[in-house]
């Protein structure tokens, strides 16, 4: 048995690749998306090891978050004092302080250099052997106006030794002179972050640490431990101060970029499933046509006594065999998917320490077992129905199109929509995310369940120009996606997930952009909003009060964010001015006194209040990294506030309790009587200081939320591309495999004057029928989709369901041009057909 | 397509299958003419070359060496384009089964080569050929729901419908029985006798041969013989000769 099911693979390899194709380019992606993610932890790992490799424990302010919080989480600073004091321990052969922050450079035409995603940093020079910096070229910066800069930022911006270059600060900005380039260890520079490098007196004046280390670094001598040395220093530390092992800092720095991967990866390990969900229904689908095809022949092995179970097992023999393959081929594309990504990232300015791409056991184990599985279980369902076919159909003669009734499939396709639905409602309105991904999963399953009934009549309306537009080829074309609404369906099915997301997506964006722009009207009464460019925290707080002392502006406010912990779970809060705040945001004081906010009381949301069973003139414990648990008086509430959150608190509060102030944003009104040009050109005039921020007015500010909404959908469609390509595949999948089934009637027709040219056209009409059907399908369940989502997401302020209608349309066309794609190869196979070869065909 | 020009004729015909030591000659040497408005049967021998024969005078096919004149018009001069419209509107098939295409009704396989075409079917011709045939009350009918003997009705009435030039018929009778036969010969012949087509019709019956006006013997390739006013038991004496 097993030698036959080889050989029948062997004699269809073309059957073999496209079967294999499906599973293929999900398990590249699932393979693509650990190595990647492996590489960059360990990347990280080597980058975050290199950083701490000259010293064996820091020594720093305690967080209040408690031990293992992440080093992204600002702690207070120590005193440069204590420097002294742990240069004095026995033991320690040398130690260092360092203080760091915002600096970001400004490039030779006046714009500030960005990175993507990556900070850009500024910190002193520190000793040789206890620092990863390894100068290129040039020497370390030893006084005032001086700086060193990393040479991937110098190559980029032609910054040489001996030029002038600006820096952003929190404070104002500063010209320095280069007087040196420097790598990272072995890399030329942190993994993307721009580097700025002054000498330890000029670090602690642009930072706003006179005085103060952020952490002190220190080295033992030879045959002390660096635990050893941790205890003796921690003997000497004042209280408030922690001393750690370096490796510790290494291992939180790397642990917390790992958990920001995380994310990123289980997004990516998402797409991938859905990618084999499809790839799953393909399986499912050209394994039924091909038990189909086979009846004969498998009622023949029955009749010469094969036995029930040898026959299912032969199907799933293929199964298993194909997933194997398949898996392989597609472990081996997911390492070139990982390098394609992470030359993209190159490509980015993001230069990884050169490592080779980690390929772990896991992967091959996980790739394998997910390609295997899913092939194996899609292939079950028609490996029973090749085990029920009697011996006695092997008498009967013809194409046995598949039996059964459609009652009962589609009885249990309403089931499981509904069951779907149910589970889908169910995790939306607080049930979780895992439950949306089953029901969605469910609901996609019982709508091909349902399908055939629903693809007789629709592949009639979809077809119907047909016959006009392409004669006899179209009817026939049209008829064909009729005869099999099975098929048709299941093919179609496939396309109707990627489609269905991509809908539901769509219709999300589309309320979001719509209620945005209802947000900044209903929240929103400043004139201008000034931001940096991806709404990092990087506007100097220069920025604001110069901005204030504009005549042209009525009211002022920057804003900031940060966050507080209490009961375990980190929250966020906003702060800013109370006496301007009111005049830029509709803050809307529904109760107590927001006068509060001025005396260090925090503001809360109307809501929040009530979930967090608060009241007005309690008390609310605020646990901040820099200064521990802080007890707050709920000095009264607000209407909800989409721009705001639900913790509001004073600039001052935010100063007391967190470190490195920088504005988020900035908001500003003009003052009645003065026209907008006049209070544009005001506001241009400071910002034109600060070339790393963005000035924008209402509308435009609309613009940008909804760019920014776009640019998403665009990355998910993106995404959920791939599922769709392997959609099309299963298509021309189901031609190929039509066609041959349908030899003998393309010899006929071709032998009674059908042209190779209306051959083809015969198959494209066919392609693009399932494609639309597929898609039309896809696009119902995806607006259902959105319609619950929104629902679901009503609290968060997306109040109506916007249908993008044109989109919609758009996607049912492209859907078309899909099939007109997916039927090129089929249809070429199907017009070069030798006649008569065909017209003989068995 | 009357006196004069033959529907269709060939000389010298060759045609060599494989090379070498494995190659076969299909047809050996074979000069024949078929004329406008006569019912020929071409008998002989399983693997004389009647198919092959009746294949390359088709335009399905080519031959290796000789011509083949479809009219007036050598075939081994047209592309495959050209081929097809030859086939589509010049000549009629009728194979031994699986003529029809199964989505579609009798009256539309009926009409598939000028559908094809993008012509009108001539309506009072078709009506004609369907009344003669007896598949009034089928018509609406898919393959599936026919007879295999209907199916062949309405093979025959498709190959007829354009009004080729010839029609080629490869065993049309070899899956029917003798019923079933009867009614599909009765119809060849009575298109040939009383609206003046042209059919040339590959047998292994005798009987089915007896309802042509001329029978042509080919064994290993070549003809062997021909016979005008056939009947059963000439044509099965002749047969006979041939060791079939
Ligand atoms: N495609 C082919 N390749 C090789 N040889 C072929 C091919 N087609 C036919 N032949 C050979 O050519 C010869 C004539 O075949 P042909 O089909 O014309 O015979 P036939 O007279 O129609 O026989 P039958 O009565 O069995 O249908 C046979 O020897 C056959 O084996
Ligand atoms: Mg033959």
């Amino acid at each position: 048995m097993v030698r036959a099911v080889l050989k029948g693979l062997l004699a269809h390899k073309l059957r073999l690749f496209l079967t294999a194709m499906a599973v293929v380019l999900g398990v590249s992606f699932v393979a693509g998306t650990f190595v990647l993610t492996d590489t960059i932890n360990k990347t990280f790992d080597t980058l975050f090891d290199e950083i701490s490799a000259g010293t064996d424990v820091t020594v720093r302010a305690a967080s209040g978050f408690g031990q293992g919080a992440s080093t992204e989480t600002a702690r207070d600073t120590v005193p440069a004092s204590l420097l002294e004091v742990v240069r004095r321990v026995p033991g320690v052969a040398a130690a260092d302080g360092s203080v760091g922050g915002y600096a970001q450079f400004v490039d030779e035409a006046g714009k500030a250099v960005t990175t993507t995603g990556a900070p850009t940093l500024g910190f002193n020079w520190t000793q040789p052997g206890l620092s990863p910096l390894t100068l290129r070229s040039g020497r370390e910066p030893q006084r005032a106006g001086e700086v060193v800069v990393d040479a991937v930022t110098a190559k980029a911006h032609k910054f040489a030794v001996g030029d002038k270059v600006k820096v952003l600060f929190r404070g104002p900005t500063e010209e320095f002179t280069v007087v040196g380039i420097t790598g990272f260890g072995e890399a030329d520079n942190l993994a993307g972050a721009t580097l700025a490098i002054f000498d330890v007196n000029t670090a602690q004046r642009v930072f706003a640490k006179v005085g103060r280390f952020d952490s002190i670094d220190a080295k033992a001598t030879e045959g002390i431990s660096a635990l050893a040395l941790r205890d003796r220093v921690a003997g000497v530390v004042p209280a408030g101060v922690e001393v750690v092992t370096s490796q510790q800092v290494a291992d939180e720095g790397a642990d917390s970029v790992q958990q920001a991967l995380g994310f990123f990866s289980t997004a990516l390990l998402v797409f991938a499933g859905i990618s084999l969900f499809v790839g799953g229904f393909i399986i499912l689908n050209t394994f039924s046509i091909l038990v189909a095809q086979r009846t004969r022949e498998l009622a023949l092995l029955r009749a010469l006594g094969a036995s029930r179970r040898q026959v299912l097992w032969s199907v799933v023999g293929e199964a298993f065999i194909v997933g194997l393959f398949a898996s392989l081929v597609g472990l081996g594309l997911g390492i070139l998917v990982a390098l394609g990504l992470k030359a993209l990232l190159a490509a980015f300015g993001i230069d990884l320490p050169a490592s080779g791409l980690v390929i772990q056991p896991r992967t091959i184990i996980a790739s394998l077992v997910v390609g295997v599985g899913v092939t194996v279980l899609s292939s079950i369902s028609p490996a029973r129905r090749a085990s029920k076919i009697p011996p006695m159909a092997a008498l009967r003669g013809g194409g046995v199109e598949q039996g059964g009734s459609l009652r009962r499939r589609s009885i249990a396709g309403a089931v499981v929509t509904a069951l779907g639905g149910a589970a889908l409602l169910r995790g939306l309105f607080g049930g979780g995310i895992s439950l949306v991904g089953l029901g969605a999963a469910l609901v996609f399953v019982g709508v091909a369940l349902l399908s055939p009934l629903a693809a007789v009549p629709m592949a009639r309306v979809i077809g119907a120009p047909f016959p006009r537009i392409a004669g006899m080829s179209g009817k026939l074309g049209r008829q064909n996606a009729m005869r099999n609404p099975r098929r048709t369906a299941a093919t179609a099915a496939a396309l109707t997930v990627g489609l269905g997301l991509v809908a539901c997506v769509s219709v999300l964006a589309a309320s979001i952009k719509s209620s945005a722009a209802d947000v900044v009207d209903k929240y929103l009464a400043a004139d201008f909003i000034i931001s940096t460019s991806n709404f990092m925290p990087n506007i100097s707080t220069d920025l604001a009060p110069r901005l204030a002392r504009q005549p042209e502006l009525a009211a002022v406010s920057a804003l900031q964010t940060g966050e507080w912990r209490a009961q375990g779970a980190t929250r966020g809060l906003f702060a800013g001015d109370p006496a301007t705040l009111g005049q830029v945001l509709k803050l809307d004081v529904t109760a107590g006194d927001a006068g509060g906010l001025a005396r260090g009381e925090v503001l809360v949301g109307e809501e929040e209040l009530n979930d967090k069973k608060l009241a007005v003139g309690g008390t609310l414990a605020m646990t901040f990294a820099r200064t521990g648990t802080k007890d707050l008086r709920i000095a009264g509430t607000f209407a909800e506030n989409q721009l705001l959150g639900d913790y509001l608190v004073s600039t001052a509060t935010f100063d007391a309790n967190f470190t490195d102030r920088l504005d988020f944003a900035v908001l500003a009104k003009s003052r009645a009587g003065v026209s907008p040009a006049d209070a544009r050109t005001a506001v241009e005039r400071v910002t034109a200081d600060f070339p790393n921020v963005e000035l924008r007015d209402q509308a435009e500010f609309k613009q940008q939320q909804e760019d920014q909404v776009n640019q998403i959908l665009g990355l998910i469609s993106a995404l959920l591309a791939l599922s769709i390509i392997i959609a099309l595949f299963g298509i021309v999948n189901t031609l190929a495999l039509s066609i041959l089934e349908r030899t003998r009637e393309l010899g006929l027709l071709r032998a009674v004057g059908m042209s190779r040219r209306q051959v083809r056209s015969m198959i494209r009409g066919e392609s693009v029928i399932i494609a639309v059907l597929g898609a039309i399908l896809g696009l119902a369940v995806g607006v259902l989709f959105g319609y619950a989502i929104v629902g679901a997401l009503d609290d968060e302020g997306i109040g109506k369901v916007v249908i993008p209608g044109g989109q919609l349309i758009a996607y049912v066309v492209l859907a078309g041009v899909a099939g007109v794609i997916a039927a090129v190869f089929p249809a070429r196979r199907a017009a070069r057909l030798d006649v008569l070869a065909a017209i003989s065909h068995e | 397509m009357s006196n004069g020009t033959p529907a269709a004729r060939g000389t010298n015909l060759v045609k060599v299958y494989g090379e070498g030591d494995a190659a076969v000659r299909a047809l050996d040497g074979i000069s024949v003419e078929f004329a406008a408005g006569q019912f020929s049967a071409i008998m002989g021998p399983s693997g004389s070359g009647k198919s092959t024969l009746m294949h390359c005078m088709a335009g399905l096919d080519t031959i290796t060496s000789g011509q083949v004149y479809v009219g007036d018009v050598e075939l081994s001069t047209l592309n495959d384009k050209e081929l097809t419209r030859l086939r589509r509107d010049r000549i009629g098939f009728i194979f031994q089964a699986y003529n029809l295409v199964p989505t579609l009704t009798a009256a539309e396989n009926i009409t598939l080569p000028m559908d094809i075409a993008g012509r009108e079917p001539d309506k009072a011709w078709v009506d004609r050929l369907i009344d003669t045939v007896g598949l009034r009350p089928r018509l609406s009918h898919r393959p599936s729901e026919l007879s295999g003997g209907q199916q062949q009705r309405v093979a025959a009435a498709r190959a007829l419908a354009s009004r080729p030039g010839i029609v080629f018929a490869d065993e049309p009778t070899g899956n029917l029985d003798s019923r079933a036969s009867a009614e599909v010969l009765g119809f060849l012949r009575t298109s040939v006798r009383e609206f003046d087509q042209t059919v040339v019709m590959v047998t292994h019956d005798p009987s089915a041969a007896s309802y042509a006006e001329r029978v042509v013997f080919l064994a290993d390739g070549r003809i062997v013989d021909e016979m005008t006013e056939p009947t059963a038991e000439k044509v099965l004496d002749r047969m006979k000769g041939l060791g079939d």
